[in-house]
């Protein structure tokens, strides 16, 4: 009997932790005057990047909006338990299917493996609006996230007008199988091809791989090969461009080749204020989980919502740096909404 | 003073012991979900056919691994390379089946190739004579090295097949009730636990964990005995293996990292002593539930990440408490 003893007070003492703990409400409750609560669900793939937490600040401003409008709604953050884990991020999926949540906002972190789920959520009528990478279904709302080709797009425009319309111009493409940067190259690319016929593409099949060494790597081969003759750098997203930058530093070409890179850090705005990078395209996390929250509270509402909604690329120069427009780009109010 | 009653004393002593071991995993289960109905604002829902489908689907990697580790633990070894064989051998069942192998094949090609993994682990172990937690370290680098080598380091998407259907939550027939995956981990369970308690196999697995040496002096090959072991666990890690390509619908080498770490927790809680020659499958199944119902309760009550994290690893900690607690008053 001592065990069951035991076993009874260990998991009552879990159970007081737990009770004492607990201050939050279930979902699909109501408001005090008695009106239906609309809960969503917002899954990022992981909830450590700065990127992450302006999609969270971003829902919660939509959920605050609409809740001051008449419809009150709420919003519940969660991502995969070990961060960018396909089998976690399907699990908090299956949970808030079966929670009875009224909808789900979900950047997948597979366009295939997180199909399944989002369409068995749509059976067990939890609707999903997908946010930031594409999920190959048509079970969903609508696909709220950044046009990249766009953002290509942006960027060869401004290769264009620094170097006026001529000269020898190299891409860095991220890594094979992703789909979000294989659109911002393509982009650049036919940008560059249609509007500036003056201008060279001497290089544009190398990959500089996931991570920030793998591109500097890359980035010191490609340079050690045509660095006598380049005369502007794209390259597609955070980690590219920032091994791209330190590899210019190294060799003190940094701020002699027109550069362009793609997404924000504190290292990148510091470089534009040196004149070493020449612009980023920037995406808008913020909007696109305020977008995402609206899309999906319309939806519920029986509005009928756009099957793909753009939440903005901008261009962020050395010049409009300090524009105040251009710093809530770059630093969201997260605090504002984070507590 | 157990030691000193009579003889029959010692046997009803024994049989509550045995009834003990049984009933507490199972009470601490019905504890977990006693809990959350209670905190949850709408039980129905925690307590739902459709959320019991969906917490049976996702047991079932754990759970299958559990098996095998089950075997591996109760014979006094551990095996630390289980979350990579299962990222290799969903690797090696996908892309069987985009080589055109049957499904039927491509099953059968991951299963073996956990086997064969058991196999060299076992080998390595009675050979070389490297301690298994050592062995299956290396183990859990390889094996992890190779499926993203297979891989070409991408995942592998495959072709719709009845292997995507395993762990489904409408199952179709849907006279099936639950996942065709959750059956068939049902049965291998009870093959598992009859060959455990009812064959010399089975018990010579508890003997060579009890007392390596008296198991040796007793005319058990010790050596073809752990190879086996951990070949079977193996064979059973292969079959986790297919199930998790089946949920993600493709095979994926970084998968299940750290997941070894769950089903030895899932062993663990369900009775099993690290010390070898204790454990029973029916216990690391229920071991599996228990982690698998917190981390659903966890979510639908909306607990951050960190505080199931914090609430499963003192579990862990405390069933082996209780381990210890077991241990040092059994009568021996």
């Amino acid at each position: 009997m001592r065990k069951i003893f035991v076993m009874l007070v260990v998991f009552g003492v879990i159970g007081m932790a737990a009770l004492s703990c607990s201050n939050t409400n279930g979902p699909g409750g109501s408001t005090a005057d008695g009106k239906k609560k609309l809960t969503v669900a917002v899954i990022p793939k992981g909830t450590s990047h700065e990127f992450w937490k302006s999609i969270h600040a971003g829902s919660l401003k939509a959920a605050k909006e609409l809740s001051a409008q008449g419809t009150e709604v709420e919003v519940i953050w969660k991502g995969p338990l070990r961060e960018d884990d396909r089998e976690q991020q399907i699990q908090v999926v299956e949970g808030f299917s079966s929670q009875g949540v009224n909808g789900i906002v979900l950047a997948p972190l597979d366009n295939r493996a997180l199909v399944r789920p989002v369409e068995e959520a749509k059976r067990a009528s939890v609707p999903t609006v997908i946010i930031d990478s594409a999920l190959a279904s048509d079970s969903i709302v609508s696909f709220v996230a950044t046009d990249n080709r766009k953002g290509g797009m942006l960027a060869a425009d401004r290769m264009g007008e620094l170097l006026n319309g001529k000269g020898k111009v190299l891409m860095l493409r991220y890594q094979e199988g992703s789909a979000s940067t294989q659109d911002r190259e393509d982009g650049f690319v036919e940008e560059l091809k249609a509007k500036y016929p003056g201008m060279e593409l001497i290089s544009s099949d190398q990959y500089a791989g996931a991570t920030r060494d793998t591109a500097k790597r890359a980035s010191e081969n490609l340079l050690n090969r045509f660095g006598d003759e380049v005369q502007g750098i794209f390259t597609p997203n955070e980690s590219s461009t920032a091994g791209m930058l330190l590899a210019l530093q190294d060799i003190g070409k940094a701020g002699k080749v027109t550069f362009i890179g793609f997404d924000t850090s504190e290292t990148f705005s510091e470089a534009m204020r040196n004149k070493q990078l020449h612009g980023i395209v920037v995406q808008n996390p913020f909007n696109m989980g305020y977008l995402g929250v609206r899309t999906m509270v319309e939806h519920l509402l029986g509005k009928g919502v756009e099957k793909r909604i753009d939440t903005g690329v901008t261009m962020v120069t050395p010049e409009n740096l300090n524009a105040p427009e251009m710093q809530t780009l770059l630093h969201p109010p997260l605090e504002e909404y984070l507590k | 003073m157990v030691a000193e009653v009579t003889n029959r004393g010692w046997q009803f002593s024994g049989s509550i012991q045995k009834w003990l071991n049984w009933v507490g995993p199972i009470l601490g289960l019905a504890l977990v979900i006693l809990i959350f109905s209670i905190l949850m604002e709408s039980p129905g829902r925690y307590l739902s056919a459709f959320n019991l489908r969906i917490v049976l689907a996702q047991t079932v990697i754990v759970a299958v691994g559990a098996i095998g580790m089950t075997l591996i633990i109760i014979s006094g070894g551990i095996d630390l390379s289980v979350g990579s064989v299962i990222a290799l051998t969903g690797v090696i069942t996908a892309l069987g089946l985009n080589a055109g192998l049957s499904p039927v094949s491509a099953v059968a090609a991951g299963i073996l190739a956990g086997g064969v993994v058991g196999l060299v682990n076992g080998l390595v172990i009675t050979r070389l004579r490297v301690v298994p937690f050592i062995a299956t370290l290396g183990m859990l680098g390889v094996a992890r090295g190779t499926a993203k080598w297979f891989a070409g380091q991408q995942t592998v998407n495959v072709p719709e097949t009845w292997i995507n259907e395993l762990l489904v939550t409408f199952p179709r027939p849907a006279w099936l009730l639950i996942a065709p995956g959750v059956w068939v981990t049902i049965l291998l369970a009870i093959v598992a636990a009859v060959v455990l308690r009812n064959t010399v196999f089975g018990r010579r697995i508890f003997a060579l964990g009890s007392n390596e040496l008296a198991a040796r002096a007793c005319g058990i090959s010790v050596a073809r005995l752990k190879v086996w072991v951990y070949g079977l666990a193996g064979l059973l890690f292969g079959l986790a293996g297919v199930m998790q390509m089946s949920r993600l619908r493709q095979g994926d080498p970084t998968v299940a990292a750290g997941s070894e770490l769950d089903v030895i927790a899932a062993v663990v809680i369900g009775g099993g002593s690290l010390s070898g020659g204790e454990g029973s499958i029916f216990g690391s199944l229920i071991g599996a539930l228990i982690m698998a119902f917190l981390r659903n309760g966890c979510q639908q009550i909306d607990w951050p990440n960190y505080i199931q994290e914090i609430i499963i690893g003192a579990i862990i900690v405390i069933a082996v408490a209780l381990d210890r607690w077991r241990s040092s008053r059994s009568p021996v």
